[in-house]
């Protein structure tokens, strides 16, 4: 049951954020959900889960997206990573270390995907807005996080999410 | 750092890396076919994005129907002026089409019009999952006879280009994707050419290459040039914002305005077909 419902909801985000968050952008940045249920798995989880899941989440968005595959599996496993080195020395029943993950995640996430796309600049047109889109997407991505975070952290401790050595 | 190299999961790491970048340098350009994998993604989503689709605008003519009659009866009211200004234009426009196609028919032009497009309507079901990328994904796909490459209009303007399908859905890469290029023309002037490349914003495009001595002014419309053989000449593409020098000294570059409200899109047209127009002999007895 773990394992399903760790593999709908990337599903689930990338569903929500191609409609009902498109609907409601702002000014046309949508929120990295499936980044944030990554950040929240490696927060829990650690380092390698983390990155192992991160990888798999960022490939489905790849796949669904079609162009320049692998960069958010990419981006996605090794900000999982460096965020799950966080497990264990934070407290994370408190929401405050979920929305400060979401926003060192963010970031974090960003300048790889950055750095990705400049490797590739010839086809890549970079400028000043996408780094107002970074800060956009950061903040959104806060105002989400919140609420699913509670959730998150009760189902990891207690509910569907917990780890039962089932696979 | 020999440690490292003696570690498995160092191996793979740096083989997943390897992996991953190829694959990201093989999928960075727009492709013909989508793999298995991609496809079979796309399109277990397509009913569910259908279902909140079709709720969205079911809501909206709830909402619609809520509103008050007064309120409704205003804008019938300023509904019925509108048609009475746009009948009058209207006369004139098929006027002055007339006029257009007699010019044509002397200096022996190519007739450029609605006409010669084969459209395909379209309802818009989702949009790009993240910022990286402007896309839009449509209810028709290959099973429909679209193709990549088709272009993508609305009753506004240009919207895109069909950068791949799936069997029962496209995905259209917006004009205001960071990858996109149009060859445009100031439709006025017809002498100041330059290239309309996005920015990666829903509300704003860039004009480059406009050569310094090129007259432009704000407000002017912008056209498909014709150039390119994807996208059909006079296809309206947006009206000119702000011009500045650009460094160089001589070339100028041009914030355009597009005519499409790419936030508001809700069905397009796909151009399954456009011919390259001929002057018939049916033509000229018009």
């Amino acid at each position: 049951m773990r394992f399903i419902l760790l593999a709908l909801l990337p599903l689930l985000a990338i569903f929500l954020q191609s409609t009902l968050f498109a609907s409601y952008s702002i000014k046309g940045v949508v929120p990295d959900m499936v980044l944030v249920f990554v950040i929240f798995y490696a927060l829990l989880n650690g380092a390698e889960k983390g990155a192992r899941y991160g990888l798999i989440c960022g490939l489905l968005e790849d796949l669904y997206t079609g162009r320049f595959i692998g960069m958010n599996a990419l981006s996605k496993a090794a900000t999982a990573y460096i965020i799950g080195k966080l497990q264990g020395r934070v407290f994370e029943e408190n929401v405050a270390v979920g929305i400060i993950g979401v926003i060192l995640g963010s970031l974090l996430n960003a300048c790889l995907l950055f750095i990705l796309a400049f490797a590739y600049f010839a086809v890549f047109n970079i400028d000043r807005s996408l780094f107002i889109n970074i800060i956009y997407q950061s903040f959104y991505n806060i105002v989400i996080t919140t609420p699913i975070y509670l959730w998150y952290y009760q189902s990891s401790k207690r509910g569907l999410l917990k780890e039962t050595g089932e696979r | 750092m020999f440690k490292l190299v003696g570690k498995k999961s160092f191996w793979a790491v740096l083989g997943l890396l390897v992996i991953f970048l190829i694959l990201m340098k093989y999928s960075s350009g727009t492709r013909a076919e989508i793999t298995v994998v991609e496809r079979v993604l796309r399109d277990s989503f397509t009913p569910l994005q259908n279902g909140l689709s079709g709720l969205k605008r079911g809501l909206t003519g709830v909402s619609t129907g809520l509103e008050s009659k007064q309120e409704l009866a205003r804008q019938i009211e300023q509904l019925k002026r509108k048609n009475n200004d746009l009948s009058l234009e209207n006369q004139q426009l098929r006027e002055y089409k007339a006029e257009a196609k007699r010019m044509r028919l002397l200096l022996n032009y190519q007739q450029d019009n609605k006409e010669q497009y084969d459209l395909t309507v379209a309802q818009v079901i989702a949009r790009q999952p993240n910022n990286w990328f402007n896309l839009i994904t449509i209810d028709k796909g290959s099973a429909d006879g679209i193709l990549q490459g088709m272009p993508v209009i609305n009753a506004d303007g240009l919207v895109g280009r069909i950068s791949n399908t799936s069997y029962h859905t496209a995905q259209v890469t917006l004009i205001t994707d960071r990858e996109m290029a149009v060859g445009a023309i100031i439709q006025n002037s017809r002498e100041t050419q330059g290239i309309i490349e996005g920015m990666g914003e829903t509300n704003s495009l860039r004009m480059i290459n406009i050569p310094y001595y090129s007259k432009v002014g704000k407000y002017e419309r912008v056209v498909c040039s014709g150039l390119s053989k994807f996208y059909p000449k006079g296809i309206q593409i947006g009206y000119v914002q702000a011009v500045k020098k650009e460094s160089n000294g001589l070339l100028l570059s041009a914030t355009i305005s597009p005519a499409v409200a790419f936030d508001k899109l809700e069905e397009v047209m796909v151009i399954t077909q456009f011919r390259s127009p001929v002057v018939t002999s049916a033509n000229k007895k018009e």
